[in-house]
């Protein structure tokens, strides 16, 4: 119940001295002044946001000793973490050392930039690279379980992943939400809206304004336009905020602005909250905006489910490794299974046309005996993924040209051999001399889905936000995870974003 | 709060009477209470009311009163607001309690699923006076569609 209008505002850095009178449709508004705040709550740190980001941060500085608040505006907690398909990138890692896989911080940025067309902020990339293993290390102390094996992700020139034991992020999530509730000096809130920064005088980030009780509406077109509900509440936050809200993929709006080839109706892989409105209110604060119109596909997703359901994890530990993606028109192979995402959902949307002629991936048994069962069992059973005795069925079963497709499999199965793709250079020497030969088959149809906004808010490697208007860091304002853009250029290589919310959720609970 | 336990005794015990002794109820204005009626607030129930926020089968077999959850929130329906899961908890006791009970749907039971272990806030997808939701469909649309993780959500 603060005592406060539209009127108070400050404008922040060499501005903030010469405040300026706006009346209240200014578009200039961004931040409230603190002056004549009555402060409802008081706490050291607010991070807004509650996945693998927030989380970090929020154990992290409570760790520290300072008393944390973390706000969350959907009824779950977790965000797209918990929905996320697990997968941890670890740059010189424990099991690396056990199956013998040399890596290091250069090759992690080699693959890196090649997916991201060098437009990679590196200085933020060698961070996560550089702590990746610390990130490893604070999920395992909050009671995180990970599958003995590593994966190998398309676009990394050697297998580097980590899969959660539950093949979900929730398998780091709800152990970290575990580990976060026993800490008394942390607050919890879900169904809690962030709306506004409130600053000082000289432009420092000094709390937030919140709705409690925040319903969001799941029908709504526009749930941050037209949702009204839940109680204004001033929040002050002494050491000063974290942003961990995430990417945009589900704001439709915001999404068409920066990229109007997406169509409206596209389905994603996102979670329904995930929106920009924390992101537009940074750059409203003055925030740079790197690589916005940079949206990534997700190349694993099904056509013939919604979301990342229960194909993507399957495709991208079995088929997309252990097997082949062809044309269901000429049974041909057409890509790089194992190239990055961009790369192959490029290559994909030129074969569904526009005829929706959605490719097949395919894998034998040999794939399948190489995963986590539970991966195959849920896709089985829903449908999305199909089992045949034999090739020629398969081929039948999605009226493919049989012959083509046997051709093409004794082509690829050659090349694991001669651990060489001499035709979409896949690099088969990771494949562990898997071929295509062991019944049953399984086949699955792919289609690229909205994964990733690529872009967002530049920080340092201290986590700290970028000004446009000072060149320097926003004091009392820091971010990390999905909200940042520009750290992964233009195709982030999978598994690397739960590193990235990780490392930065740390950095930022360390440097606040 | 240990009063609602007692309270839907009452409730079962009333409903009880009402199949023994079936009261015609005439249609238009009830006055009706909270089974405490102890100096609390009344709701004035109108068949207006009833129609625009009607109650799951099972709750308006134990004829629960608007205030029986909306207590504390003055007697006007079109002013309360949503109770939120500790309201749900006071008489089906705890979410780990639920999750046990309903272990019989399976693996993918949504009350100790993997994502969110036994977290869920109850109303994300059970409503009282609409429709509930299966929040689960939202990802696992093949799943839910065909009954084949669990039934239409109560």
């Amino acid at each position: 119940m603060a005592d406060i209008t539209r009127r108070n505002f400050v404008k922040l850095g060499a501005l903030s001295a010469g405040m300026v009178a706006l009346g209240e449709s200014s578009l200039g508004a961004s931040v409230l002044d603190q002056k004549g705040v009555k402060y409802d709550q008081e706490y050291d740190v607010v991070v807004i946001g509650s996945g693998f980001a927030g989380l970090a941060a929020t154990i992290t500085a409570a760790e520290k000793g300072l008393k944390v608040c973390m706000i969350e505006k959907m009824g779950r907690f977790g965000g797209n973490s918990i929905i996320n398909g697990g997968l941890f990138a670890v740059v010189n890692s424990p099991k690396q050392k056990a199956e013998g896989v040399q890596d290091s911080i250069e090759l992690y940025l080699k693959d890196m930039l090649k997916a991201g067309l060098n437009m990679n902020h590196t200085d933020n990339l060698k961070v996560i690279a550089a702590r990746s293993a610390d990130a490893l290390k604070l999920t395992e102390k909050c009671g995180a379980k990970y599958y003995e094996k590593l994966s190998h992700l398309g676009g990394h020139s050697i297998p580097r992943t980590y899969l959660t034991s539950t093949a979900s992020g929730a398998g780091i999530v709800q152990p970290m939400l575990g580990y976060a509730e026993k800490l008394s000096n942390v607050t919890l809130k879900n169904r809690t809206k962030f709306d506004d920064f409130i600053a000082d005088d000289s432009g420092r980030i000094v709390g937030v304004v919140i709705r409690e009780n925040y319903k969001f509406d799941m029908k709504a077109l526009d749930d941050h336009a037209e949702n009204k509900t839940g109680e204004t509440k001033y929040i002050k936050a002494r050491k000063g905020v974290i942003l961990a809200s995430g990417g945009f993929c589900r704001d439709t709006f915001l999404r068409n602005m920066q990229d109007p080839s997406i169509p409206l109706e596209c389905d994603t892989t996102n979670q329904p909250g995930a929106t920009g409105e924390v992101i537009m209110k940074a750059l409203e604060l003055g925030a740079v905006p790197v690589q916005m119109s940079w949206i990534q596909w997700g190349p694993w997703a099904s056509p013939d489910e919604k979301g990342f359901g229960t194909a993507s994890n399957f495709n991208i530990n079995a088929t997309f490794r252990y097997g082949i993606t062809v044309d269901t028109k000429t049974g041909k192979r057409f890509m790089n299974e194992l190239a990055d995402r961009r790369v192959r959902s490029l290559a994909m949307f030129n074969v569904i046309g526009q005829d929706q002629n959605y490719p097949i991936n395919i894998c034998d048994q040999a794939a399948v005996d190489k995963i986590i069962p539970d991966l195959t069992a849920k896709a089985l059973a829903s449908g999305v993924v199909k089992k045949f005795n034999t090739l020629d069925e398969l081929a039948a079963a999605y009226k493919m040209p049989a012959a083509e497709l046997k051709k093409t499999v004794e082509a690829y199965n050659g090349y694991v051999t001669a651990k060489k793709d001499t035709e979409f250079g896949k690099p088969v020497h990771g494949v562990e001399g898997v071929q295509i030969n062991k019944p049953p088959f399984y086949g699955t149809r792919g289609v690229p889905k909205l994964h990733y906004t690529m872009g967002g808010l530049k920080i340092n490697d201290k986590a700290q936000i970028i000004s446009t208007k000072t060149k320097k860091p926003i004091p009392g304002l820091f971010s990390a995870g999905g909200v940042n853009g520009g750290i992964h250029g233009a195709s982030r290589l999978g598994s690397c974003s739960i590193p990235d919310c990780l490392v930065f959720g740390m950095v930022a609970g360390e440097n606040i | 709060m240990k009063q609602r336990a007692q309270n839907i005794f009452v409730a079962l015990c009333l409903s009880l009477c009402f199949t023994l002794l079936p009261l015609t109820l005439k249609s238009g204005e009830v006055t009706s209470s909270s089974p405490d009626l102890k100096g609390r607030e009344t709701v004035t129930m109108t068949q207006e009311f009833k129609e625009k926020y009607p109650l799951k089968r099972v709750h308006a077999k134990l004829s629960l009163e608007c205030l029986f959850c909306h207590d504390g929130q003055g007697n006007n329906p079109e002013a309360f607001k949503a109770v939120r899961e500790k309201t749900c908890l006071e008489c089906h006791g705890s979410k780990e309690k639920i999750a046990q009970r309903l272990d019989f749907i399976g693996k993918p039971n949504p009350h100790n699923s993997i994502h969110d272990g036994t977290r869920l806030s109850c109303d994300e997808c059970h409503y009282e006076h609409k429709a509930s939701i299966n929040m689960c469909a939202e990802c696992h649309e093949k799943e839910i569609a065909t009954n084949m993780w669990m039934r239409k959500t109560p």
